[in-house]
């Protein structure tokens, strides 16, 4: 029974959602809990209300620490501050003494975008990070966040010498003008490239479970059975691995684009 | 042959062609790092970070191909 329910949801809401945004793509995903409500208004805020779910876990959990730290640690509290100790020794294994500054936004970045990767593989939920809106929003705050860095610890004058590709001679001089360009559109290119990296590689192992599912409800369909046969399990396991790769290269990546715009005494 | 035909044509091997290239890159890329793990290993951690952070690069170029197959696959069938 659950097997023909979840095959006529998976079914039923690709169909209708054809009918009511034609022309636009929906992408083919399993059913989450808003599914079932049948109102097109929770289906289109599905990725915010379960990035708020996760903000709310979040919060929940550091509210908690934070009114019962101790000298003597709890188990919960071990736990957060181990978590806190080994982001911050990454970071400042990658940018060095001033990323103490840092780790308070980035160490929440990988948190955030760690826990909305992994709760798409819980049955009913789904990853916020699997809509473009989400990582769009995520990449542009970084991007925001590094140009105001840039401009606040280089100065005005000193960022727009960091863009013309830090001119000191005559030669370096002469070809600032072709730097600049180069520099103005990668920096404009970063939050895509963060924003599309995320996306896809989210999207992906969800359609890629999503398919694997339907494939074992119709394998064990043939012989009349009432559960589907998990093909999808490997490809949760695989999925566990890039959802945790995906979120530390999104937080490394910033990590080094903030270190980029910051001054550095060796040279 | 209408656009649809010949998209459900391009999309995959577009996916496919941008699968190969990566997946040549992925491999020097990583081959080179284990053998330089291999021979540093005190150095593996560092090694390691750079490894995932160009690997992300490199992968990221199938991940476009990928994008650009979701946004057309709408087209198909429509």
């Amino acid at each position: 029974m659950l097997n023909s329910f979840v095959f006529h949801i998976l079914t039923t809401s690709e169909t209708t959602h054809k009918v009511v945004e034609k022309g636009q793509e929906e992408s083919h995903e399993l059913p989450n809990l808003l599914t079932f409500i049948n109102k097109s208004f929770a289906h289109h805020y599905d990725a915010l209300i379960y990035a708020g779910v996760v903000s709310l876990m979040m919060i929940t959990v550091a509210v908690i620490t934070y009114r019962k730290r101790q000298m003597i640690p709890g188990k919960l509290q071990n736990f957060v501050e181990m978590i806190l100790e080994n982001l911050d020794n990454l970071f400042i294994s990658v940018m060095g003494k001033e990323a103490r500054k840092y780790t308070p936004f980035l160490g929440t970045l990988f948190l955030y975008i760690w826990f909305m990767n992994l709760i798409g593989l819980v049955p009913f939920f789904k990853s916020s990070t699997s809509s473009i809106n989400t990582t769009a929003a995520l990449a542009i705050t970084v991007f925001l966040y590094v140009q105001y860095t840039g401009v606040r610890r280089l100065g005005l004058w000193g960022y727009f010498h960091h863009l013309l590709g830090s001119p000191t001679d005559a030669v370096t001089w002469a070809l600032a003008p072709i730097n600049l360009p180069i520099h103005v559109i990668g920096e404009l290119a970063r939050p895509f490239s963060l924003a599309l990296r995320l996306f896809g590689n989210i999207t992906g192992e969800d359609i890629l479970i999503a398919a694997f599912v339907s494939l074992g409800i119709m394998f064990m369909g043939l012989f009349g059975s009432p559960i589907g046969f998990p093909f999808q399990i490997p490809f949760i396991l695989l999925a566990m691995l890039t959802s945790t790769i995906q979120a530390l290269v999104f937080t490394m990546l910033s990590a080094i684009y903030f270190f980029m715009v910051m001054p550095h005494e060796e040279h | 042959m209408d656009y649809q035909a010949a998209l459900s044509f391009a999309l995959p091997i577009a996916v496919a062609i941008a699968a190969i290239g990566s997946g040549l890159g992925l491999g020097r890329a990583v081959g080179s790092a284990m053998e330089a793990m291999g021979r540093q290993p005190e150095a593996a951690g560092k090694i390691q970070t750079g490894m995932i952070i160009g690997a992300a690069f490199i992968e990221a170029l199938t991940i476009y191909a990928l994008v650009g197959l979701l946004l057309l696959m709408g087209k198909i069938g429509g």
